[in-house]
């Protein structure tokens, strides 16, 4: 290609189009074998599922920067609607994305997210069968905006969900967490700061396949949007149990929780990108956090609380031995404190 | 010789005080004829005789009633004689519609003390000994009327001695409730915590030697320098030896309270009581009345003056030359001058206080920011890590009430926090109500309250609503309200702040909700309590308020009435970084006004002395919060006066962190001297025309250090109480009020309200302060039912 921006043409369906397609994303979206990548002569493309039930999930990304330490558009892209899969107990295998450019994004900008995004794929193993790309008017598009559908498959069998968790149970979470809501923030601000925090971007896959070994796991959700908070609350509402967290076995990096103590945010209810909360039975807990901690992707994994009878809520206790209701997000959180 | 018949209505508080006993040996020293019943908070007579004798009667059932009683005579009407034989009381008739009074916890009358020391007294030394006149009333009752299968002593069978007094009229336990002795009441238990080394004592298992050895034994521990949780009244204190740096050091090490001020507890002694309290603290008269008012508060008290007031003020906050003759740990309330100081009110108190002989440190059996523990299984499950031993008791306590706290202003005690004693607050509402409503009050301090009709009650202290347990009290407080006073609310008033847990429970409960702004609920709870004043210009100064505008209030001067508030002046506003974080950490204001002042900040302003951290992180933590300044990333505007006393706390003491709310400003009050000068402030309108005032001119003055820490203290105060001078001679040139009132937290200083009503005085103006209700948010109920009266009255308001 030779333009060094996106105009409306590259979105008018004739040579600017299909250059796009060819140059950019059929390029960076095939997979290792050149047979199996996204085919751009079909208007539809044959899928094949064997194995188990047929899981899908859909997801749209708006980031702002769209690249950032750690990860980019592209790569969320692909891990949002992965891992949403992953954490529903399904293997992923096919993705399709939408791309809703806007005119004036930088070619290469675009060419290195497409490439991340095929990066993201085939660490994911999944591939994209189908795309879409539309051209939005300047101003119309925050620069890149992408949308993903996946299709995986789950062991028939398997028992998952919100309605498997008994009182007793065991909470553990890969990773630290905050890690990409306090990178984005500090990317799109501008910050200067000398703490290097990068987002935890990533696919859970592995994390999640090590935890259905165990006959005792009940439920996995990725925290994205409102974070840990967000899940647990939704464990609390949906399960009508009490979760309780230990701030101390919470982990949270360093640089993080200093960003987050100097600007008044609250790590609980930033996004997570690529961390897997696991709800165990009790007697296993420890075995996972093991075989978590095994891989790459876990080593920072821990058992972070547990589930008890009790009012709908979840109650964070605190380093100072007290203890915190963990509500609903607020839409614009303000100071309570006199 | 005229014979005829009367039948009687007294209401007000007539309930658990005694009053249907002495009713009862009134009539008969008058030689009448007649019953006594009481009705759901109504006391009926019927009474017949002479007319002289009925004339007397009904003159001193109103005049010469028992101390605690407060019985207003509702209706008197002559009846037909029925020619009875004798005096009866009958049983109480649930079914009679009446007003209900829920009775406040009374503490340990005289005959009881003497009684409780008197050797041959077969309730010698039984830390539970009550009568009419004294004993718990709110903590023990489950349902109204007040009987006592309608309390916790409910599982506490009388023996036969105890049913003898409870059924003799003339004995004054008769109808005594919570009436118990050694061998059919209460007992105590002591339990050393696990892992804790008991003290050896010679245990032994009868009920008698149990009781008394349990006590010896939590004397013995004292005196060994541990510390106790041991339940009272309303729940847990825990308790330590008040003269040990040590004892009291480890308290705070475990309960994770470092600075916060400790109550204690002196033991009774002399003519008046005073005389231990007397040897530590400088009383006056109104300190005096308030220790030893019945509802047993704490006191904030000046200590003795062996402190001068110029002190050497480390960082940390600890004075170093605390030097008393009689000695009190310096770790009781470091950096202040006052003392938290309160006299025993149970037998249980009062013979802990005898056994040990010294003050005792009586602190709530909590975690922070929650209401009190009242359960001896949560007590030991909770309280684990901070205390060796429990000192337990098998009454149980239906619901919490702490100490209250009172702090002595302007000439009177003013209320800091509604508890024990004085709850569920009982007022009368200046009109009347259409529908009941729950009012939820706010989300720090919090307190609730239940209103119909022309009633009002507040409960006591809720505490913070973050904590799972707030919320459990504050849910159970607003069923127990409604169920004791047998109301069942229509409307919910609460807080405009969406994040405020009382209002998300305000929003799931599905009744119309009456929003009430933050300062209009403070002005209206000082208008609730002065009916006469008409037209109002309240200051409402506190730290931090919702105000509807996407701003943060805190320093509005309110005009009008109530429904009726127009925001009349501020203060200029400033921008904070940190979002909740503020309220902890002063230096984040005083930089905020560096900031807008176009000043640096040095790294030393953001310094936390507890934790330590490298220069690097300190320089880069500084930097962040300054881009986010800059950027307006997470931060909030505010024209919150509370903010400005936290600024100058960290600018003058360099107090950059609060181990708890208000302490910079507590300090900065104290160390203050008085007499300073003020520093005129500009006074201007903003570009929507609302008087704003300029804290600039404050800023060099803060930061000189040319001055002592006690003359910008005191010119800093001086300067804000001129401000809110000058900003009321200006509204009232054209606004019209007819009286000048101070609400919120920030009025808890004692310096600056006593400065502004000096000063208002002066220029002739009617000052008026909260009288029954604190300033603080604890107030915020109430004037959140205020606020439904007068929009209900104006026909808007539920939404």
């Amino acid at each position: 290609m030779e333009d060094r921006y996106i105009s409306l043409a590259h979105g008018n369906g004739g040579r600017y189009m299909r250059e796009l397609i060819a140059e950019i994303f059929a390029r960076h979206l095939s997979a290792t074998g050149a047979d199996d990548g996204l085919d751009v002569t079909l208007d539809a493309a044959p899928i094949r599922l064997d194995g188990g039930e047929t899981y899908m999930t859909t997801d749209g990304f708006i980031v702002q920067p769209l690249e950032f330490p750690g990860g980019d558009i592209g790569s969320l892209a692909v891990n949002g609607t992965v891992n949403d899969l992953a954490v529903s107990g399904a293997t992923p295998r096919f993705l399709s994305l939408n791309a809703f450019i806007e005119e004036g994004l930088e070619v290469a900008t675009l060419d290195r997210i497409v490439k991340s995004l095929g990066a993201a794929a085939r660490e994911a193993g999944v591939q994209v069968v189908a795309g879409d790309t539309k051209v939005l008017p300047r101003g119309e598009g925050g620069g890149l905006y992408l949308a993903t559908t996946g299709v995986g498959v789950r062991p028939a069998g398997l028992e998952l969900g919100l309605q498997h968790i008994r009182p007793g149970d065991s909470i553990l979470v890969s990773g630290p967490i905050g890690d990409h809501g306090i990178c984005v923030m500090l990317a799109r601000q501008d910050f200067q700061i000398s703490g290097n925090v990068r987002s935890d971007c990533g696919n859970v896959i592995a994390l999640a396949k090590a935890a259905m070994a165990f006959d005792g796991l009940r439920f996995m959700r990725d925290p994205t949007r409102a974070g840990l908070a967000g899940v647990s609350y939704e464990i609390a509402q949906q399960a009508g149990v009490t979760v309780r967290l230990r701030e101390t076995d919470v982990p949270v990096r360093d640089p993080v929780r200093m960003v987050c103590e100097m600007l008044g945010y609250d790590p609980y209810y930033l996004a997570c990108e690529g961390r897997c909360i696991a709800v165990v039975a009790p007697e296993q807990a420890e075995a996972l956090l093991a075989e978590w901690q095994k891989l790459p992707e876990g080593e920072g994994a821990a058992i972070i609380g547990e589930i008890r009878d009790g009012a709908a809520r979840t109650v964070l206790e605190t380093e100072l031995a007290g203890e915190r209701i963990l509500d609903d997000l607020e839409e614009d959180p303000l100071p309570r404190i006199c | 010789m005229t014979l005829e018949a009367r039948r009687l209505i007294l209401t007000g508080r007539v309930q658990g005080v005694g009053y249907r006993p002495f009713v009862y040996n009134r009539a008969v020293e008058l030689g009448l004829r007649g019953t006594v019943l009481n009705g759901s908070g109504k006391v009926f007579v019927h009474a017949e005789g002479e007319v002289e004798a009925l004339e007397r009667l009904e003159h001193d059932l109103v005049n010469a009633a028992p101390p605690l009683a407060r019985p207003e005579l509702a209706s008197s009407e002559r009846v037909e004689p029925q020619g009875l034989d004798g005096f009866a009381i009958l049983s109480s008739d649930a079914s009679t519609e009446a007003e209900i009074h829920v009775p406040p916890d009374l503490f340990t009358c005289d005959d009881c003390l003497a009684e409780l020391t008197g050797r041959e007294e077969r309730r010698f030394a039984y830390p539970f000994i009550n009568c009419t006149q004294c004993g718990p009333r709110y903590t023990i009752i489950t349902a109204m009327p007040y009987d006592r299968p309608n309390t916790s002593m409910a599982g506490f069978p009388l023996c036969d001695d105890c049913r003898a007094e409870y059924e003799n009229p003339a004995d004054r336990r008769f109808h005594a409730q919570p009436l118990a002795c050694p061998v059919c009441g209460p007992q105590l238990e002591y339990v050393p915590a696990v892992g804790a080394t008991s003290v050896a004592t010679d245990v032994s298992f009868s009920a008698e030697r149990s009781r008394l050895t349990s006590l010896l034994r939590a004397i013995e521990a004292l005196e060994q320098g541990q510390i106790l949780a041991i339940k009272g009244v309303g729940g847990y204190h825990l308790v330590c030896d008040a003269a040990s740096d040590e004892a009291v050091q480890t308290l705070r090490e475990r309960k994770r309270r470092p600075h916060k001020p400790l109550a204690v507890m002196f033991p009774l002694a002399g003519e008046d009581g005073l005389d231990a309290a007397r040897a530590y603290l400088d009383l006056d008269e109104v300190t005096e009345r308030a220790l030893i008012d019945p509802a047993r508060p704490i006191v904030l008290c000046p200590r003795r003056s062996d402190v001068s007031r110029d002190r050497a003020f480390t960082k940390n906050g600890v004075a170093t030359d605390v030097a008393p003759t009689l000695r009190l740990s310096r770790y009781l309330a470091p950096g202040l001058c006052e003392l938290g100081a309160f006299l025993p009110y149970s037998p249980l108190h009062h013979e802990l206080l005898n056994g040990f002989g010294r003050p005792v440190v009586a602190t709530s059996g909590n975690v922070s920011g929650e209401p009190v523990i009242t359960d001896n299984r949560e007590a030991e499950e909770r309280l684990a890590g901070v205390a060796d031993a429990f000192l337990h008791h098998d009454r149980p306590i239906v619901r919490p009430a702490d100490d209250p706290v009172v702090r002595p202003m302007a000439g009177r005690s003013r209320l800091i926090r509604p508890g024990r004693g004085i709850a569920p607050v009982e007022r009368r509402l200046p009109g009347k109500l259409s529908r009941p409503v729950i009012a939820t009050g706010g989300h720090m301090k919090d307190t609730v309250a239940l209103a119909w009709g022309d009633r009002v009650v507040v409960s006591p202290h809720v505490g913070d609503l973050d904590s799972p347990r707030s919320n459990d009290i504050f849910n159970i407080l607003i069923n127990d309200l409604q169920s004791l006073y047998d109301v069942k609310y229509h409307r919910i008033a609460c807080d405009l702040h969406p994040g405020y847990a009382s209002t998300r429970w305000a929003r799931k409960q599905g009744a119309p909700l009456v929003r009430v702004q933050h300062h209009a609920a403070h002005a209206s709870a000082l208008a609730g309590e002065h009916a006469d004043v008409e037209r109002w210009l309240v200051f409402t100064w506190d730290g931090v308020g919702y105000g509807g505008d996407g701003s943060l209030w805190g320093g509005e001067a309110l005009a009008g009435r109530p429904g009726q508030w127009q925001r009349a002046a501020s203060f200029r506003p400033f921008r904070l970084v940190g979002g909740d974080k503020a309220g902890r950490e002063p230096w984040r204001s005083a930089a905020a006004l560096l900031w807008a002042d176009g000043q640096d900040v040095r790294a030393s302003l953001a310094r936390d002395d507890s934790a330590a951290q490298s220069n690097d992180r300190e320089q880069d933590a500084l930097l962040l919060a300054k881009q986010a300044w800059d950027q307006g990333s997470n931060t909030f505007e505010t024209s919150a006066a509370g903010r400005l006393f936290d600024a100058a706390a960290a600018l003058v003491l360099g107090r950059t962190h609060a181990s708890f709310e208000g302490q910079g400003p507590m300090e900065l009050e104290q160390i203050a001297v008085a007499g300073a000068d003020a520093i005129p402030l500009p006074l201007a309108p903003d570009g929507t025309g609302l008087l704003r005032s300029d804290w600039a001119p404050l800023l060099p003055i803060l930061g000189d250090e040319s001055m002592t820490q006690a003359e910008r203290a005191g010119v800093f105060h001086e300067t804000m109480a001129r401000a809110l001078a000058d900003q009321a001679e200006a509204i009232a040139r054209s606004v019209a009020f007819d009286a000048v009132g101070l609400s919120g937290g920030v009025f808890q200083n004692r310096l600056l309200t006593e400065r502004v009503v000096a000063i208002l005085a002066a220029r002739g103006v009617d000052v008026r302060l909260h009288e029954a209700l604190p300033a603080n948010d604890g107030g915020l109920c109430f004037g959140q039912v205020i606020e439904a009266l007068a929009l209900q009255h104006m026909n808007v308001g539920a939404t």
